[in-house]
């Protein structure tokens, strides 16, 4: 029964999170197309470590611009991989942050292991390295959670924008590092996990050890609100730095983005000060003056 | 134990006035020599009849000029209007313009505060929980999650949405979204990529595009007049050919040069485009302009249509709709004239409104190429179309970046190459280039002058930016030896200006202010020398 109970809370979880999830990505990839507000450095730019563009060429139209797509990949490696804007602009939070994330990576390579191995992946030298995996990944995460909770509720600069949820939420991953690496070391080699789970996901007959169900309850507590909170960063950063800090594509390269420009200016517009003259579409108020004598144009 | 990020309440807010919590210049951040022994007059509280009138943020500071609400019906109205406009600003139709970088920066900021070293204001000011990147932007999203948001009033203490909206936390965010230069130095840091500064032009915007709120010199006297007068300066083309007939004599006389300033050329190679703020504060920039175009044997020309002579468009730092109409009319310009392309002169935010903010909004029968003066001038003097002689400017130089140049359009290296070539005395700041700090005149800031703000801005705002030029000099700071700060932009100079003068940095240390330009004319050997004239002005 209780089992049963398990693998309805993980299953409704996994719904929650899979389908939050969606829905803000969804949100952030329909937005329209917006006015550029490119930040430099960008890293696609060729050969320009100091932060340049192709606007520092001289007629820079009649180039072929060129993107360094490596470039890209390996600095957004390196922000996820290294946390490098932590550790070159907030060293101190990096020390807590950085096993903190490393944790939850471990932790989620963990879970696709041992999802291949409840799939027909069988291989005890798999298992071996799924149980280091959440011991490590576990301890890391626990460990990097409490840091990041005690400067949370110490830093005079961390202290203040720090709210009881943030803080709670911070006690849940401390919590679920800890369960992980009780049942990872406490099950040698894994045995019988993945069989264990693959039961209780599909509802049948098997008996969860108690320290286990918690971490499970747990740790898909922890995915039942992810998607409601700031945390959804892992894939709105794509957003941000794709879509926005390293948008410089002109608009001529991209007939497309024109028509959705076009599509945006036929947008009514109501804001209610008096110099917007609103009532009309985008595209007719920014080519109108109001109180000039002309009225248009 | 430190105050959590909350607005103080109106009661609050005489105390912290009476008790001088406002801007505690004790607290700035400390100058190298030789400043050791400097001391800060303090920000001027607002006298009593001007708080009966004007509303104030929270450190004392005026400069949205927020007129003191008459009654209790009327600032309920206000924050219904101003809640009104939040949802508006997050629909597609209102804000198309910025919504996706807006939802993305109210969603996921973690609180790090990596940002807030970043922000030259709340390091220079010594660290005033105010001025804090996260502090107006955490403001509004608790009104975002608590007011707009299904259930935001539930738990509010627990989600840290316990805000109960009232008209003087409007004011003072307002007041703040004008503590912040949009430099967007805190962006460049962020670690997810939010951009903090987005969201305090988005403040500025929705008060300004809902409640007809704004800096006056951004808005009345700027935007405004510049699209019924022709330029926010107020000059209309008459005076325009005026301030040119002076100019060609100023040549001949300062350069021995005959040069004709060509009006209304139709079908030349450039139009140039100045921020008119040059003609009336600075002539010498738009005539160093003159000598080296026409040295070059460039066609160009100026426009004397309306908005066509003056290149600044305020839009840009608090309003859409006056932005593009602004953009609009200056391609329009350009597109009847005939030229091939506009060039930008020294003017940091037309750069950035004319090029890659205008990108997406010009339709294709206006779009006209347009081109940095940095790279235009950076091939007249690299591949040396112009005969120059850098022993003529042998004194220090060293330069700073406008921020909507370097971090927001991504140039850099043109005007290093420049330096590099005719300027053997040249030393970088630190930081520098796409790294540099703010002026602490940015985002229309250096031409408010109400009220305390200029006080404001010299003694905080520009605070690190002063040291930074302190320290460039360090090793020639004596005011024997005079100094040249490149500031390639019409606003970052009028910050300058007024830097120099509130440290009295010409007299103590022999700084001097000026354009890229007059470096250029000060080092051509057709020019007669001495085109910089080392008077302070």
């Amino acid at each position: 029964m209780i089992e049963n109970l398990l693998a309805v809370w993980v299953w409704l979880c996994l719904l929650v999170f899979t389908g939050g999830c969606l829905v803000r990505a969804f949100k952030y990839a329909t937005a329209p197309v917006h006015l550029r507000w490119d930040l430099y450095p960008v890293a696609h730019e060729p050969g320009r470590d100091h932060g340049g563009s192709y606007l520092e060429e001289k007629e820079w139209w009649t180039k072929k611009r060129e993107k360094d797509h490596l470039a890209e990949i390996l600095a957004m490696a390196a922000e996820i991989l290294l946390l490098k804007g932590v550790w070159e602009n907030n060293r101190r939070l990096w020390w807590a942050s950085f096993p903190f994330h490393w944790g939850l990576y471990i932790l989620v390579g963990t879970t696709v292991g041992l999802t291949a191995v409840m799939v027909g992946l069988e291989d005890s030298f798999v298992t071996t390295v799924l149980a280091a995996g959440g011991v490590i990944g576990g301890a890391l995460t626990s460990l990097g959670a409490l840091a990041l909770l005690v400067m949370r509720s110490i830093d005079p600069k961390l202290r203040p924008y720090t709210t009881p949820l943030d803080r709670a939420n911070l006690l849940v991953l401390v919590l679920f590092g800890a369960l992980t690496v009780v049942v990872a070391a406490g099950i040698p080699g894994m045995a019988g996990v993945p069989a264990g789970l693959l039961s209780m996901l599909s509802f049948g007959e098997v008996t969860v050890p108690v320290v286990w169900a918690l971490q499970i309850a747990v740790g898909a507590l922890f995915l039942f609100y992810l998607p409601l909170t700031r945390m959804v960063h892992f894939f709105a950063k794509y957003f941000t730095y794709h879509q926005v800090r390293w948008d410089d594509q002109p608009i001529e390269e991209n007939p497309k983005m024109a028509s959705r420009v076009q599509a945006a200016l036929g947008f009514g517009v109501d804001w209610s000060a008096d110099h917007i003259g609103a009532g009309k579409t985008w595209g007719e108020v920014a080519t109108t003056i109001p109180g000039s004598e002309e009225g248009e144009k | 134990m430190m105050e959590g990020p909350r607005i103080r309440s109106r009661e609050e807010m005489s105390t912290f006035l009476t008790e001088n919590e406002g801007v505690d210049v004790t607290r700035l951040v400390p100058l190298p020599f030789p400043y050791e022994d400097w001391h800060d007059e303090p920000v001027p509280p607002l006298t009593q009849s001007q708080l009966e009138r004007i509303e104030t943020g929270p450190d004392g500071v005026a400069a949205a000029q927020i007129p003191v609400a008459e009654s209790d019906e009327e600032r309920e109205r206000m924050v219904a209007s101003f809640l009104d406009g939040l949802r508006k600003m997050l629909t597609k139709e209102n804000n198309w313009t910025f919504l996706q970088p807006l939802m993305l920066s109210l969603d996921n900021c973690v609180k790090c505060q990596t940002c807030a070293d970043a922000c030259p204001i709340y390091t220079g000011s010594g660290e005033m929980e105010v001025y804090r990147p996260t502090f107006r932007a955490e403001t509004l999203r608790k009104i975002v999650d608590r007011y707009l948001k299904p259930g935001g009033s539930i738990f509010p203490k627990l989600r840290g949405n316990d805000i109960e909206l009232d008209w003087d936390i409007v004011v003072r965010l307002a007041e703040l979204s004008y503590r912040c230069t949009l430099c967007r130095r805190c962006a460049q840091t962020c670690p997810i990529g939010v951009d903090n500064a987005l969201i305090t032009r988005e403040i500025r915007k929705l008060m300004s595009q809902q409640l007809g709120l704004a800096m006056p010199e951004l808005h009345e006297k700027g935007s405004v007049k510049q699209l019924t007068v022709g330029s926010s300066t107020g000059l209309n083309p008459a005076g325009l050919a005026d301030i040119m007939e002076f100019a060609e004599e100023d040549i001949q006389e300062k350069a021995g040069l005959d040069i004709p300033i060509p009006m209304d050329l139709e079908g030349a190679d450039y139009l140039i485009m100045h921020n008119a703020g040059e003609f009336l504060s600075w002539p010498e920039n738009l005539q160093a302009f003159a000598i080296i175009l026409e040295a070059a044997g460039l066609t160009w020309t100026l426009s004397s249509e309306l908005l066509g002579y003056d290149s600044v468009n305020y839009g840009l730092f608090y309003d859409d709709v006056q932005y593009s109409r602004v953009a609009l009319k200056h391609y329009e310009v350009a597109k009847n004239l005939g030229v091939k392309k506009m060039l930008v002169g020294e003017c940091g935010h037309a750069h950035k409104a004319l090029m890659p903010i205008a990108d997406r909004l010009i339709p294709e029968e206006l779009r006209v190429r347009t081109e940095s003066c940095l790279v235009v001038l950076e091939d007249l003097v690299v591949n040396e179309k112009l005969l120059l002689d850098p022993s003529r400017n042998d004194f220090p130089v060293t330069l700073h970046d406008p921020c909507n140049i370097s971090r927001s359009m991504g140039i850099n290296q043109p005007q290093r190459n420049i330096l590099k070539k005719i300027a053997p005395r040249f030393r970088e700041m630190e930081p520098h280039g796409v790294n540099n700090y703010c002026c602490g005149g940015g985002s229309g800031f250096a031409i408010c002058s109400s009220l305390n703000f200029s006080e404001w801005r010299t003694r905080v705002a520009g605070r690190l930016k002063f040291r930074q030029i302190l320290e460039a000099f360090g090793d020639e700071i004596g005011p024997g030896t005079k100094k040249y700060l490149c500031a390639p932009c019409s606003n970052c100079k009028g910050q300058m200006r007024d830097l120099i003068n509130y440290y009295e940095a010409w007299d103590r240390c022999g700084i001097l202010y000026g354009g890229l330009v007059e470096l250029i004319v000060n080092a051509m050997v057709d020019v007669r020398e001495g085109f910089i004239e080392w008077e302070m002005h």
